[in-house]
């Protein structure tokens, strides 16, 4: 019951963002908040689908097909895919990209089912976001760049459990753990939101 | 690596080079913008009479040039660039 709720605070957190993207769209026209609007619409959909599959698992004899899983964590990887992808397109294929996408070939066929396979490409694809931001770091000396970094870190420790969980079936806490990770990474993500909602930046952009 | 600057980051450059710049309130030539913009003359002037256009700056006519004063418009829209370009930013991100 607590990681459905927190799969649907993901939920909450997730389409926050994604609203003060898109309302960053709408008043600058920027293709980088398109893209990580889009990543935290599919992240959203994605902890919202888990979230109901993991309710609906709690009801006895309730048959739950195993499609809605994959569905759930297929929205999450391609909202990985998106944020780590807003980076890249930002570096137009950089050293970095590239050797990013030798490791995708040895990282990604380590799991034949297709639930490992998704799980091991959002670690992969957080991974790459956490490499991205942490650079961009070095460039702005941001400290709030910094923050989402280590949040970053936090989802992508969180995909890695979520891979384990899948390893290890009979190790109940992995699924538990690994959910509470990403939440807490997704609410250190969640901050730059806050400056629009308590620190005096209207949305509409009048200051 | 280069940065190249995005359509946005142009526009909220040369929008801030004609407030910044506007210091007696009787607007900026063209000249001081391009110096502030980095772009061709060809550009600058399509990208003027867009900013025009859409009501971001505007344009005052004198005896031998025009000059550009940035509109109440376009100071929203800087303002709403500022906060939007913060947040991106702190994902990483370049607008």
């Amino acid at each position: 019951m607590v990681g459905e709720f927190l799969q649907l605070l993901g939920v909450f957190v997730s389409f926050s963002i994604a609203y003060v993207a898109f309302r960053g769209v709408r008043q600058t026209q920027s293709s980088s908040l398109v893209r990580l609007a889009t990543a935290f619409v599919f992240l959203g959909l994605g902890f919202a689908v888990e979230g109901v599959v993991g309710l609906g698992q709690l009801v006895p004899n309730l048959p739950f097909s195993s499609m809605a899983v994959v569905a759930g964590l297929l929205f999450e990887t391609t909202g990985y895919f998106f944020l780590a992808f807003s980076h890249a397109i930002d570096v137009v294929m950089s050293r970095r990209m590239t050797a990013a996408l030798l490791m995708f070939p040895v990282i990604t066929f380590t799991g034949p089912q297709l639930v490992d396979i998704l799980s091991v490409l959002s670690f992969f694809f957080v991974l790459y976001g956490v490499l991205e931001t942490a650079y961009s770091y070095l460039t702005n000396r941001r400290p709030d760049t910094l923050l989402i970094a280590a949040g970053l870190a936090m989802i992508g420790a969180g995909t890695f459990v979520q891979w384990l969980s899948l390893l290890y079936l009979n190790v109940d806490v992995l699924s538990l753990l690994q959910i509470i990770m990403k939440e807490i990474g997704l609410l250190i993500l969640f901050t730059p939101v806050l400056g629009f909602a308590v620190g005096g930046k209207r949305i509409d952009g009048a200051v | 690596m280069a940065q190249y600057r995005t359509q946005v980051r142009i526009i909220a450059d040369v929008l801030r080079a004609a407030r910044d710049m506007n210091v007696e309130g009787e607007g900026v030539g063209v000249t001081m913008l391009l110096r502030r913009g980095n772009m061709s003359y060809s550009r600058m002037s399509k990208l003027l009479s867009e900013l025009v256009g859409s009501g971001l700056l505007q344009e005052l006519n004198g005896e031998k040039i025009s000059k550009y004063r940035i509109s109440e418009k376009g100071i929203q829209f800087l303002a709403a660039y500022h906060n939007f370009e913060d947040f991106a930013q702190s994902f990483g991100l370049r607008l």
